[in-house]
């Protein structure tokens, strides 16, 4: 592996001087280093250049005559000149900058160079890479650029981001670094198999917009502005409805954020694990490798129930530590869908529960309550601790993951497979402990999942920690390799897609993509 | 106080305990964070206002209250080495068992203040993928402490998984 094959230089974003001497301490290693496209720059700077004009605009609109007067005791050439000037020292560091940006894809990392005052080398392992994101802002798309986001379980800020590339180069080294990563060999002066892929999830805007508008937020936001119109009618004066105007801004952007950022999702699987797009003004196209994702939730909240709505987010190590706005939408597997589109997103994560009637006991995670043969709930004990939701409280024990149920008004049920718990605990206050309750939490990566149950009955707690204490360390001893594709094959996919849930586990048939 | 029941003390578990040494060193910090405070109100009250001596007086049954059980919470610390986790026990009232398997670390600290190297303590601390894996023992000897560390590191080399 210590060859490095070098993929013909498909004149990816520098047409010119690709082949000149490296310049400007990139040393000779042997790595094939490539250049971003040569608008990188712009497309990265140019909120700072709109956020300069919108401060001059705001300066010269709050004081129109003070900046007449300004203006006009300067001589026009001296502020011609400086705008030009600053143009100029601008540019000349844009194409400093860009001539520092440079990547390379060695044989087990992806090296990233760039920083002209701060130099900054970054390699992110492939055998480590946890996530594969090309995300396109608004303005790379309309170059037709886009930004390939390397996600590796580092804390905050340790993504990789090879950007801009024209958006074909950006799947074709997707493609290439998914391949190595999985452990095809990807033959030298070939390009990497696009793996193909087979949609499953797609999330109408209609059924978005319905899901936005069934938000317990929105109901409370309406009765607090009918509480105002009345105040503004009794006391004869708008104040009180005015006052709610930053709010109804302020939700309003949350709704609509959520609304561009989960528009037009569509779901697929593929050889190379899940393929997430979505997006209205900035698209984002996710690949999750198999066995990358930690940890699963599904939740309805209560007014998604009579159409029996549900959402399915997910824990992925490296998501967790990326900016807030991103974070949000990043982890979602499925916005919004109804409940066999939410178990075609369990089925992406999981194809395989390991149980005979798995929709069955699906079912009844999902919108059961009590105990059973399969579920284990909270004790009558439990009930003065938690009144309404202590029947519903429980957990089942599938031969491939945990199934933890919880939660009446907003039902929910979180899967972690076995062989991704990181560690247990089990916690008991005073209270618990005369009624004989413990709290058994399962601790995994950052993310919106945290699995946990509440007040279970002490043998019950107990005997979970120990089994499930075992049950992870037999489920990670016999997992298979980091490169995934040495392990599994692709399944017949179009078969699964009709009943996913019940579809067996991979049949390892031997052919890689 | 009852011993820990089943859930917190599993079959088998010979647990380790921690040394005596953290007693002495929980007792100084409560001292300087609640005993200070006292002295400076008493000193207020007597120059000032005696109504000062209510919050002194308040502070003062706080202090005691914790000083109390100091000893039986520095006592509950237990930890025990299994072939393949490592188990840690805390707390009287509010009771915690943590269970990390080794291949499960990604990195051990050691670490001891002023306080804790003048008493000859340390404590360790394991750290998974996890934020909310809370494993530290506190108030180990600087000995074991180390014997620890390397013993966690080179089982964790040995059995690691990747996330």
């Amino acid at each position: 592996m210590s060859a490095v094959p070098p993929p013909p230089p498909p004149a990816p974003a520098a047409p010119s001087g690709e082949t000149a001497a490296p310049p400007l301490g990139v040393p000779d290693d042997g790595l094939d280093w490539r250049r971003m496209h040569p608008v990188t720059p712009v497309v990265r700077g140019w909120g700072v250049i709109v956020v300069l004009f919108l401060v001059g605009f705001n300066q010269v609109a709050t004081d129109v005559e003070g900046a007449g007067e300004v203006v006009s005791s300067v001589n026009p050439l001296w502020f011609v000149g400086g705008l030009a000037f600053f143009a100029l020292v601008v540019f000349l560091y844009s194409a400093l900058a860009w001539r520092m940006m440079r990547y390379a894809v060695g044989a087990e990392a992806v090296h990233l160079r760039q920083g002209i005052v701060f130099r900054q080398q970054r390699q992110a392992r492939l055998d480590r890479l946890q996530a594969v994101d090309i995300v396109q802002p608004l303005v790379a798309r309309i170059f037709g650029l886009a930004e390939l986001r390397l996600e590796v379980a580092g804390g905050a800020d340790s993504a990789v981001k090879v950007g801009f590339l024209k958006i074909g180069d950006a799947e074709t080294l997707r493609a290439e670094l998914l391949a190595r990563a999985a452990g095809v060999t990807v033959a030298e002066g070939e390009a990497a198999p696009v793996a193909p892929e087979e949609q499953v999830i797609q999330v109408e805007p209609g059924m978005l917009v319905g899901s936005l508008l069934r938000t317990g937020a929105l109901l409370a936001f309406l009765a607090i502005l009918v509480g105002l119109g009345v105040a503004a009618v009794l006391a004869h004066t708008a104040a009180p409805l005015l006052s709610a105007i930053p709010g109804l801004i302020g939700f309003g952007s949350y709704l609509a954020q959520r609304f561009v950022g989960e528009y037009g999702f569509v779901g697929a699987v593929s050889p190379d694990g899940i393929r997430l797009r979505r997006g209205l003004l900035e698209t984002r196209s996710q690949t999750i490798p198999p066995g990358r994702v930690q940890a699963i939730r599904l939740s309805q909240p209560l007014l998604w129930r009579r159409k029996d709505w549900w959402r399915v987010e997910v824990n992925v190590a490296g998501y967790g530590s990326i900016t807030a706005d991103a974070k949000s939408s990043s982890q979602v597997l499925l916005p919004v869908g109804d409940r066999r589109a939410a178990l075609d997103a369990l089925w992406l994560v999981l194809p395989d529960l390991g149980l005979t009637d798995a929709l069955a006991v699906l079912d009844e995670a999902l919108v059961g309550s009590g105990p059973s043969e399969t579920f284990t709930t909270s004790p009558r004990s439990a009930r003065i601790l938690d009144p309404l939701t202590w029947r519903r409280n429980g957990f089942a024990v599938a031969p491939r993951a945990l199934l933890l149920r919880q939660g009446r008004l907003v039902r929910q049920l979180v899967v972690v497979p076995h062989e991704r718990t990181q560690s247990l605990g089990v916690e008991q206050g005073p209270l618990q402990r005369r009624l004989g309750v413990a709290s058994f939490a399962l601790h995994t990566t950052v993310g919106p999942v945290t699995p946990q149950i509440a007040h279970l009955a002490e043998a019950d707690a107990a005997r979970l920690l120990a089994e499930q204490d075992e049950r992870a360390r037999t489920a990670r001893n016999s997992e298979g390799p980091e490169l995934w594709m040495r392990q599994i094959a692709t399944e017949p996919v179009a078969e699964v897609v009709t009943e996913p849930v019940t579809e067996p586990a991979a049949e390892p048939t031997g052919d890689g993509a | 106080m009852t011993e820990p029941t089943g859930l917190f003390d599993p079959d088998g578990i010979v647990w380790q305990r921690v040394s005596g040494r953290l007693v002495t060193a929980r007792l100084i910090s409560l001292g300087i964070g609640i005993g200070l405070p006292v002295v400076v109100l008493a000193v207020l009250a007597v120059l000032l206002t005696p109504w000062l001596w209510l919050p002194a007086a308040v502070l003062l049954v706080i202090g005691v209250a914790c000083a109390s059980v100091i000893a039986r919470q520095v006592h509950a610390i237990g930890y025990a080495e299994r072939a393949d986790d490592l188990l840690i026990r805390k707390g009287v009232l509010f009771r915690s068992l943590v269970v990390v398997p080794y291949g499960r670390m990604q990195f051990v600290d050691v670490s001891a203040g002023p306080l804790a190297r003048a008493l000859g303590i340390a404590s360790v601390q394991l750290h998974t993928a996890s934020p909310t894996t809370d494993a530290s023992i506190d108030g180990l000897e600087p000995g074991e402490a180390a014997r620890l560390r390397d013993r966690l590191a080179s089982r964790g080399e040995a059995q690691l998984a990747g996330l």
